[in-house]
């Protein structure tokens, strides 16, 4: 056997339904490696639940629940306590819901989890967008994107509102442990699963989902943009353990954000103005996270 | 009326083909009706889309059961959908393969067609090499081997309401016009269909969906397929990390080995091999 730097074990079969080069899946295919087979996974309407269960099929090997688009929280907090109810023991429970399912319509279910000490942990996969019912914008979808319900004329560039900041609403709740993911760092990735699983109370994992077709690039360049979105501070990398920041993948400098934005059809009505000021946002929210990892390390235990 | 059905796999255009054909249809004064299946449109996965074209307004709202013509956009669709479910028996079945029409399986005095539009596509640069958007090249041997439309208004239609490259497309047309080409049904063809699905589990017993998914193959999805050249691998594992559809194991030695049912060919494998030992091949 080749040696490996991720876990060996595959909990998600082929022949789902996803698109190709899908980043959700891959993400998916990624987290069920570190959580291992006792896992039980609640799925609200999103792309996933077209993905895993065309009837009568399903392509995890773990236990799914199929739940409403708004209710994932409350449904890991119901499958916890029937777990402990049952007197399962070692048992993952976890929520796993796009963007629109989590910042948006999700977002009363998800604080209700994480203030109720919900020992579970949730996932959002964040492709930036109502995905699966068409390209529509969500509060995940970042500023300047072209969807289809934010299209692009002479006079309107895209969403003219910025990215939802869920990181910042989940902390505020002051979680177990918080982390951002990105399945173009898979080592990265797999480290943060397993330091989840093994920690009690509500967790929270922001994983980066490029969508080849929501986004307009070519399905074999998945990883390429998710190394360039992290590479360029778009989506950078980090966790927090018990109030304390750490980011865990430090580059020496940022690349230029344009790398990122004008490998995508949807920003590619951007001018240079546009870019410029994204390129300014970028760079503030990557020294205000330095400087709160500096403080948290300052900070007496 | 004549009924048309469109079989083709998201994203290659069979939709904005079977409107297209009824905009042709009503340039030449008819009175056309088109719509899709609505079903889970996937990048890759089967869809179906109608057309019927009449003298006169069309009233039934039906899916169509019985066509006359059944296009096919891809040959990968002929092993794995029942394409000529219903096709009359003097009707057309028209498939976009680089194969001679002599070589397609249809039900008896069907008469059949055969249009390379992937490489007509291609050449006038529609869509990306790994999804070629065939759809302009198709209605093209479509209008010659049906006469359903005129190739002056599906050139016009094309012009009207194709969002993008309409001077490439209208050439894809002409060309996919000039170079179909078809030949009489015979008497004794036989046809594949689907795979049987596995029966449903009974209800409320266990739980609702228990069958794998790997009982459904996506190798039909794909336009390119990855080939390994072991050679030059140095078993650094990142094809298999990144594979979206765990389409990649390891053989005993461990070099990868791919599990081609389920590879959708999206091309991430041969972007991320470092020695580019990967070689994405046309074809599924």
């Amino acid at each position: 056997m080749a040696k490996l730097t991720i876990p060996a074990q595959e909990l998600m079969w082929g022949g789902h339904s996803a698109c190709p080069g899908c980043g959700p899946a891959l993400a998916m295919r990624l987290l069920l490696k570190g959580l291992g087979p006792r896992t039980l996974v609640s799925i609200p309407a999103s792309c996933w639940t077209v993905i895993a269960t065309p009837y009568p099929t399903t392509a995890l090997r773990v236990g799914v629940l199929d739940n409403a688009i708004e209710a994932t929280g409350a449904s890991i907090s119901g499958l916890r306590a029937a777990a402990d109810a049952l007197g399962l023991e070692n048992v993952n429970i976890v929520g796993f819901a796009g963007d629109g399912g989590t910042a948006d319509i999700g977002l009363q279910a998800l604080s209700g989890m994480l203030e109720r000490r919900t020992n579970a942990i949730y996932v959002m996969y964040d492709n930036e967008a109502y995905m699966n019912t068409g390209i529509q914008r969500s509060g995940a979808t970042p500023w300047g994107a072209w969807t289809t319900t934010t299209p692009v004329s002479a006079a309107v560039h895209g969403k003219p509102e910025p990215k939802k900041d869920i990181m910042g609403i989940v902390l505020a709740h002051r979680p177990a442990y918080a982390a951002t993911l990105n399945p173009a760092f898979p080592e990265d990735f797999d480290q943060k699963v397993e330091r989840a699983r093994a920690l009690v109370g509500p967790r929270f994992l922001h994983l980066f989902a490029p969508c080849p077709p929501g986004w307009k690039f070519d399905s074999s360049q998945t990883i390429a943009l998710g190394r360039l979105a992290t590479d360029t501070g778009v989506f950078p990398l980090y966790e927090v353990v018990d109030g304390r920041l750490r980011i865990t993948r430090k580059t020496g400098g940022l690349k230029p954000v344009t790398e990122y934005l004008s490998a995508q059809g949807r920003f590619k009505h951007l001018s240079a103005d546009d870019m410029a000021q994204i390129q300014a946002q970028v760079r503030t929210d990557w020294e205000h996270l330095q400087s709160r990892e500096r403080e948290d390390l300052g900070r007496v235990h | 009326m004549i009924e048309i059905r469109f079989h083709g796999r998201g994203g290659q255009g069979a939709v904005v083909a079977s409107e297209l054909l009824a905009q042709a249809a009503f340039l030449d004064g008819k009175q056309p009706q088109s719509f899709p299946f609505f079903g889970v449109e996937r990048r890759g996965a089967p869809v179906t889309a109608y057309t019927r074209v009449d003298e006169r307004p069309v009233g039934l709202r039906t899916s169509i059961t019985a066509p006359d013509a059944v296009v096919v956009f891809d040959p990968g669709l002929l092993a794995s959908e029942s394409v000529t479910d219903g096709l009359r028996s003097n009707g057309l079945l028209l498939v976009n393969t680089p194969r001679p029409p002599e070589s397609l399986a249809a039900p008896p005095g069907v008469r059949r067609a055969a249009v390379d539009a992937t490489r007509i596509a291609l050449s006038h640069h529609l869509g990306t090499p790994m999804l070629p958007i065939v759809n302009t090249a198709v209605l093209g041997a479509l209008a010659r081997a049906t006469g359903v439309v005129s190739l002056e208004s599906l050139r016009r239609a094309v012009e009207q309401f194709v969002p993008a490259r309409p001077e490439e497309n209208r050439r894809a047309a002409s060309d996919g016009y000039s170079e179909v080409r078809a030949v009489e049904g015979t008497g004794s063809a036989t046809v594949s269909g689907p795979k049987a699905r596995p029966p449903a589990p009974r209800l409320p017993e266990g739980p609702i969906a228990s069958v794998s998914s790997e009982t459904i193959h996506t190798s039909a999805w794909r336009t390119f397929t990855p080939v390994i050249h072991l050679d030059r691998c140095t078993k650094c594992n990142f094809c298999w990390k990144f594979c979206p559809d765990a389409a990649i194991e390891f053989d005993a030695n461990g070099y990868p080995v791919l599990r081609l049912a389920y590879c959708k060919g999206c091309g991430i494998c041969a972007a991320e091999c470092p020695p580019k030992t990967i070689e994405m091949v046309a074809g599924a």
